[in-house]
């Protein structure tokens, strides 16, 4: 018996995990149910796991350990294992076998933002610091989320820290893999970035997306090597005066807690006070932040996974909130986040910013 | 019925930017990963589906150098139950060649077949060639851009292939043939890396091309590899955001494709 399986055989089926689930109530999907048909054995129709976000909310509620997002991180394994895997995940599968990343893009080109950038940044191995710039997939190819790693690098900077990227020999984290259950995939990323960082004497780690820190700090096991978001350490430039926002940002801001930064790993308050420190900016919350913040359905497999079915998006949810509370940006330290929440938000005519590009507006 | 899939292990090229280097001579895919031919991929797909409905099996044959044992992993996790490599030092394009090389090691090998699949091009030289070819060899009957199969009996197939203007051409094919499999025929599975891992434990049997050259000679020999010539046309609008704007926004009525 796995471990899994043991731990849902001493579900109570308190309910917790639908509770605050994203998708049950308004999809097929319930976590209570699934749980309860493993305990008897039962089979769990093809379509239902791939509705997971892995927001997490429902391992970090149960009361029991129960790790119900594990259990379906299984269900996904075993069709994974059977071939049975929706046709869009399995060509973003594919393409990170072939080439390191989801979108399948050239593993040659993933450097590409870093050199077209004003200033140079050198490879992690020629830093005296061995701290390394992780990109993320997304950031490195998508042209909306390119600018992001391009901002963050020109605050670092700014702030004095020395860094250094890794450009086409990083490959993807396999965070977003080892959700959608092909747990082999991941596990060969994983070893070929700790080569990687074994091979260039790597010491500190600072992760671009929530989802690379997860893993990297989670899941990569004890490698003597300090992960971060980046997100923490420009805060603490800022509380240390290293960095001082001095143009005006007169706007209402929204926050919004990505799950694998805020829920997952704790950091709610470095992005707020990188905001809080933008002069003229005036911050709002949601209704629910913070541990309770709302998944904005981009996580777990599902940037690359239309659900079935016609229910609103959290996304939707989520922007209709922002305007109502009177924001005029919506802000949040996630590139999934950005892309899912900035769909409905241009429809509506609301901005949506990753916290970096706010800060850069100010730093000059 | 038994079917042997010939796959062939290609450069993934659709995003890398082909640099041609030495003179000419040569292009570089140091850096370009490999991958299944796409066509293959199908064609896989398509002679396991028919293994596990009527029975008998499948074989992956692979003409390349050593590296084209992952295209055979592949094709055993997807279902094949033997891989055969029939190892050279370097990939050989020429369709006779290719062609004279896999009849040679058929005939020699006599391994049984009801049906020999190939894909209907590879990816990389794009000839789709190489089964028309071996079929006029082994002279057995051929059909080509193969979009289903319908049935398959003990001693034929019916099979549809796609033809000009949308038409579809339903054919009966005598056994045994070579079918040239369309990409679109199916929906290949996905195949996992555990699933590679464990093919990686079914022995494929490694052959030397050598042994397989008599009259393989290459028909076709490369003089040199170009880009294609650029050519004129494109206009390229300079200024600020705003400026250019408005110029693109002129052309599009101009051109009266935007009203």
């Amino acid at each position: 018996m796995s471990v899994n399986t043991a731990r849902v055989l001493t579900c109570i089926q308190c309910g917790k995990c639908t509770g605050s689930c994203p998708e049950s109530g308004k999809t097929p999907f319930n976590v209570r149910m699934i749980m309860r048909k493993k305990q008897f054995g039962r089979a769990v129709e093809e379509a239902i796991p791939w509705y997971c976000t892995s927001c997490g909310a429902c391992t970090l509620r149960c009361p029991r350990d129960v790790k119900p997002s594990e259990v379906i991180i299984d269900l996904r394994s075993a069709l994974v294992e059977d071939g049975q895997v929706p046709n869009s995940i399995q060509k973003a599968l594919e393409n990170t076998f072939v080439q390191k990343n989801p979108w399948g893009r050239s593993r040659a080109k993933r450097g590409e933002w870093s050199e077209k950038l004003d200033i140079e940044i050198p490879h992690v191995s020629e830093t005296q610091s061995k701290r390394l710039l992780l990109t993320c997939c997304i950031q490195a190819y998508d042209p909306r989320c390119m600018v992001i790693p391009a901002n963050v690098a020109r605050i670092l900077r700014k702030g004095g820290l020395e860094f250094g990227v890794l450009g086409e020999e990083e490959a993807c984290c396999g965070n977003e893999i080892r959700r959608i259950g092909e747990t082999g995939l991941f596990e060969e990323l994983m070893e070929e970035n700790i080569a990687t960082f074994r091979e260039y004497g790597v010491r500190e780690i600072i992760a671009l997306s929530p989802h690379c820190m997860n893993t990297l700090r989670k899941e990569y096991g004890n490698l003597g090597i300090k992960v971060s978001h980046y997100s923490e350490s420009v805060a603490a430039m800022i509380s240390q005066g290293v960095l001082k926002p001095e143009g005006s940002y007169d706007k209402k801001v929204i926050y919004h807690d990505p799950c694998f930064l805020g829920k997952q790993n704790g950091v709610f308050d470095e992005p707020r006070s990188i905001l809080k420190a933008v002069p003229g900016l005036e911050m709002l919350e949601f209704s629910r932040s913070r541990e309770t913040s709302l998944c904005c359905e981009g996580g777990g497999g599902r940037m690359f996974y239309e659900a079935e079915g016609t229910y609103e998006r959290n996304s939707v949810v989520r922007v209709n909130e922002a305007i109502e509370r009177g924001a005029d940006v919506l802000a949040t330290s996630c590139p999934f986040c950005v892309m899912t929440l900035e769909d409905p938000a241009t429809e509506k005519g609301l901005a949506v910013k990753e916290v970096s590009e706010i800060l850069m507006e100010v730093l000059g | 019925m038994n079917i042997l899939v010939f796959t062939k292990r290609v450069p993934a090229t659709q995003e890398e930017e082909i640099r041609v280097i030495d003179d000419g001579k040569k292009v570089d895919l140091s850096k370009v990963p490999f991958k299944l031919n796409d066509w293959d991929n199908y064609a896989v797909e398509e002679a396991v589906r028919i293994a596990e409905k009527a029975g008998g099996s499948v074989a992956a044959v692979s003409m390349g150098d050593a590296e084209s044992d992952e295209v055979l992993r592949r094709a055993i996790a997807m279902g094949a139950s033997d891989g055969f490599l029939i190892e050279a030092a370097t990939e050989r394009q020429d369709p006779n060649g290719r062609a004279t090389l896999a009849l040679n090691f058929l005939r020699k090998q006599a391994l049984p077949f009801d049906a020999i699949f190939t894909g209907v091009q590879a990816e990389d030289d794009q000839f789709g060639s190489m089964g028309g070819i071996l079929a006029a060899k082994l002279g057995l009957p051929f059909a080509s851009m193969v979009i289903g199969i319908d049935t398959f009996e003990k001693d034929h197939v019916i099979v549809r292939r796609e033809l000009e203007g949308g038409l579809q051409e339903r054919v009966k094919v005598s056994l045994p043939c070579v079918l040239a499999i369309q990409s679109g025929i199916n929906e290949p599975r996905y195949v996992s890396i555990m699933g590679i891992r464990k093919a990686s434990k079914v022995e494929r049997k490694v052959f030397k091309a050598a042994d397989f050259q008599e009259g393989a000679e290459n028909m076709i020999e490369v003089e040199r590899w170009t880009y294609p010539p650029t050519r004129g046309g494109a206009t390229m609008i300079q200024g600020d955001a705003d400026n250019i704007c408005k110029e693109l926004l002129g052309i599009l009525k101009e051109k009266g494709v935007f009203q």
